[in-house]
Parts: structure tokens; sequence; C-alpha cells
């Protein structure tokens, strides 16, 4: 499941638990559904990453992309 | 003041003024000044830079242009259609044109000046203002074409100097905000010649790579001409014919370019700009952080409403229990008991007092009393009696007759038989009779 879905689902979860009409199985089955999510969003996150490329035209014309090396650190 | 006394050596005026001096009014000399000022110099060019501004009311604008050595009193009249007119300034830097004159009535030579052109950066802020407006005009900058940026934009296009400070600043934001984002460089120099077309070709270069969520144009602080190609019309074009929504930062908050304006999105830095494109996934920690608690918080509070509506029903439950019953009815006994015990009380106490009633008034009703009362009622029923009885009607002379065998009054002569033995009674005395046929 791609991160933003998941997050979407479990904004949706937590939204629903606000209720008090929910009967409590339901609640407790909610419950259980949002820590599942939290995991995998946990894990989405946990596994993100910054990648940086340098975009450039080669003496045909053609754009490729090759590593770029920041200067600093 | 006393007349000064006339020196042995004065003769008199043995030539007239006239033949010797040429004397001019004031009026005369300052139209020959203003004459000979206008025919030598006329029309000139001047470099300075502009002092003691005064805008009247008028409309014209009264200044004096100086340099290191000099001054000259400059004059703009309202009728002069100069586009730099707002922007002129104290410590403006200005080349004029106009005409050299004389102001007769101060005797003063001033420069009435037909056009103006502002030096150093106000030249750029006009070049700056023509463009906006004209863009503007164009609906480059059009509020109803901005286009929202991606919620979770994954791969970005980046346009900037590889080795400025604001790729360093945006990377190091970015990096501390960790998303899972892809960022594809587009080098272009950021200031001097030609920076303006770089800018505008790594903007299409990226447009033609495509598959990218955003575009960020962007570049560090620095002077007004350092951040000048961002105020260039190539840049302002590329921008609105990007199909990819572009996010412009361009120096500090403070500044304005005309990149920003035509932007999708304005940053006021560098790292703005990345805290913006990054803000949803920033957002998204800080969500599926706070979740479980938010959740734990729910169940929670469930937990605690049912186990508070589970103890009431057992209240309830309690007190429908026979042994409650029980107890009630006890409880019941009690309360009569104690009623009881509380009406014998009053009962006891309502009969006292009405003994107590009874002998007050015993006490007040002595025998003596109720005796002498007694008499005098018996006195009024003896008065009332002789009035009822016989002996006064018999005193005045009436009597009674009455049947000796039966002891009745004879009302009626014609009810009496002959022979019946009568008896009358008198006022004194009865006589006896027997009646006659």
């Amino acid at each position: 499941m791609p991160f933003e879905e998941a997050l979407k689902k479990l904004e949706g979860v937590v939204e629903a638990m606000e209720s008090d009409d929910l009967p409590l199985e339901t609640l407790l089955a909610r419950y259980e559904e949002g820590a599942r999510l939290v995991k995998i969003c946990q894990e989405k996150l946990a596994e993100a990453e910054v990648k940086i490329q340098q975009l450039e035209k080669t003496a045909a014309g053609d754009l490729k992309l090759k590593s770029f090396e920041t200067s600093e650190e | 003041m006393s007349k000064p006394a006339k020196s042995q050596w004065d003769f008199g005026e043995l030539f007239s003024p006239a033949e010797i001096r040429k004397v001019l009014s004031v009026s005369e000399l300052t139209g020959s000044v203003r004459a000979l000022l206008e025919k030598q110099i006329g029309t000139v060019w001047v470099s300075g830079e502009i002092t003691n501004l005064r805008a009247q009311s008028s409309g014209h604008i009264y200044f004096t242009l100086k340099d290191a050595g000099a001054q000259l009193s400059c004059v703009l009249f309202s009728r002069e259609i100069v586009a730099q007119r707002d922007l002129l300034a104290d410590g403006q830097k200005v080349l004029l044109q106009g005409e050299v004159t004389v102001y007769e009535a101060r005797g003063q030579y001033q420069l009435i000046v037909r056009d103006v052109e502002l030096q150093g950066v106000g030249a750029l802020q006009v070049a700056f203002e023509k463009l906006k407006q004209k863009l503007a005009a164009e609906g480059l900058f059009a509020a109803e074409r901005k286009r929202a940026l991606p919620k979770f934009p994954a791969r970005i296009g980046l346009v900037t100097s590889p080795t400025g400070a604001a790729i360093r600043d945006v990377l190091h934001v970015v990096q501390r905000r960790n998303p899972a984002l892809e960022i594809i460089l587009a080098p272009a120099r950021v200031q001097g010649q030609g920076a303006a077309l770089e800018i505008a070709a790594a903007i299409r270069t990226l447009n033609d790579f495509g598959n990218l969520d955003l575009i960020l144009v962007t570049r560090g602080g620095g002077s007004l001409e350092d951040l000048w190609a961002f105020n260039e019309e190539p840049v302002a074009r590329a921008i609105f014919e990007s199909a990819i929504p572009v996010v412009s930062a361009v120096g500090h908050e403070i500044d304005f370019t005309i990149a920003d304006f035509v932007a999708d999105v304005r940053a006021a830095t560098p790292s703005v700009a990345a805290e913006i494109i990054t803000e949803n996934v920033f957002a998204s920690h800080e969500l599926v952080g706070d979740a479980m608690n938010l959740m734990q918080l729910r169940v929670r509070r469930r937990m605690r409403i049912e186990t508070e509506n589970f103890e009431s029903l057992a209240g309830r439950l309690v007190r429908l229990h026979p042994r409650r019953k029980l107890d009630d009815s006890l409880q019941r006994l009690d309360d009569l008991q104690f009623g009881l015990l509380r009406g014998l009380k009053t009962a006891a106490r309502s009969r006292q007092l009405v003994l107590q009633n009874l002998a007050g008034r015993f006490l007040r009703a002595k025998p003596s009393q109720i005796l002498k009362a007694r008499q005098e009622v018996l006195k009024q029923l003896e008065k009332r009696l002789n009035l009822l009885g016989p002996e006064q009607v018999l005193a005045r002379g009436y009597s009674i007759t009455t049947d000796v065998a039966s002891g009745k009054v004879l009302r009626d002569a014609a009810k009496i038989k002959a022979g019946q033995k009568l008896k009358t009674r008198l006022a004194k005395g009865e006589v006896f009779s027997t009646a006659q046929p």
C-alpha cells in the first residue's frame, strides 16, 4: 500500500473512532486496523530517502540523468 | 541717520552719470543673464544625485541636483510627462535632460527638467516596474491561473546553481524532514550575463523531461543586481509556459521578483520553499505519531463510558433484588412504628389539652352563680305564667263553668244536657248547679 493511501485510510479510521455511536466491537476492530496502518506508515516513513540527480543534455541533444554529489558535508 | 559730510574734494557733478555709466535695472540685468544662459547653454544633459526634493501640491517637483563639488536647482513641472516621476527621491542618482534658465524673481539659475533617466539601482527599478506592468496587463500574474501544488510530491525539478547557497538550504530542509523525494536538478547560472536565458532553458528542459510534480526555481539572497535574472522577461515567459506547477523562491523575504509574481507559489526563501514542498509529508509524520495516541485515547474513553454504564446498570439490579424489597419493607415498618408512636404522642397531648380546657371551664362554673341564675329564670317564668293564668280574667267578673262529671270546661250551652251537674268557678269561690231543660 502506498504511503499516501495508508495515511488517508488512517485519517479515516481516526475520524471514525471519534463517534460515540460506534458499537464497541467495531471500535476495537477500527483500533486494530488503525494500529496496522500506523505501522505501515511508519515503515514507509522510515525507508523514505531523498535522492538527487542532475539532468544534463548529451551531445546528441538527449536528456540524461547523472548522480549529483553535494559539495558540502 | 545723519547725512555724511561732503568732502572738500567734491567738486560736484562735472560729467553727467549717464555719459560714463550704463545703469541697468535688476530686471534688465537678470533678463540679460537669462538670455545669455539660454542662448549659450540651452538644452543639456546633466548627471548627479537628487537632494532636498520637494513635491508641491501644484504637482511641480523641486529638487537640487548635486555632485561632490556643486549644486544645481532643478524643477520638474507637472505638465512634463516623465514616467519615473514617482521614483524620484533624495539620494537617487539621475541623468537629467533640461534647459538652463534663470528664475528672475529670485535671481536664481536653474534647470527646467524635460526628461529623467534613473541611474544605478534606480534604472533597474524602472525596468522592473515596466516589465511588471506589461506582464500584469498580459495576465501572467492572474490569481485564477495559479495551480495548487501536489500534497505529496514524489519527484520535483530544481532550477538553481549546483554550487549556490540555495541548493544547500533546500537539501538541508528536505533531508531533515526526510520525505521520499526524488530531486532532478537542472543546473543554471543564477546571476550575471545570460543567466536569465539559462534559467528559462532549464525550466523548459525539465518540462521536456516531464513526470515531475513541481519545479522549484530558486536562488539565495543578494543585491538587486545579483537577483536581476529573475526579473527578466525570458524567465517570466518560461515560468508562465511551464506545464508543471512552479514554485519561485528568490533572495530574502523582502525581495519580490517578476518570477515570484508569475510562479504558482512564491516562497520567501529557498528554505521556506523546501518547507512548503515537504509540508504535508512533515505534517503526516506528526499525524502518524499522534494517530496511535488518539486511537488509544478513544478506546480508553469508550471503556470508561462502558464501565460507567455497567456500574449504573449493576446499581439498578441491586435495587431490584428481593432482598432489597425486604430491606425496604423493614424500613417501611420502622417508618410506620415511628409514625404510630408519634401519632400516639400527639393524641395524648391533644387529650390533655381538652382536659385542661374543661377543668378551666369547670372552675369558672360556680354552683352559687348557677343557682342565682336559675332563680332569676324561675321568677321570669312565674311572671309569664301569671299573665297567662285565668285569675286575672276571673277578677274582672268572668267565670269558668265545667262539667262536674268530666271536669271539662263548657264552651257551648247547646251541648249542655238537662240535669247535668255543673261547677262554676268565680274570682273567689265556686258555685255548683244543675242544668234546667
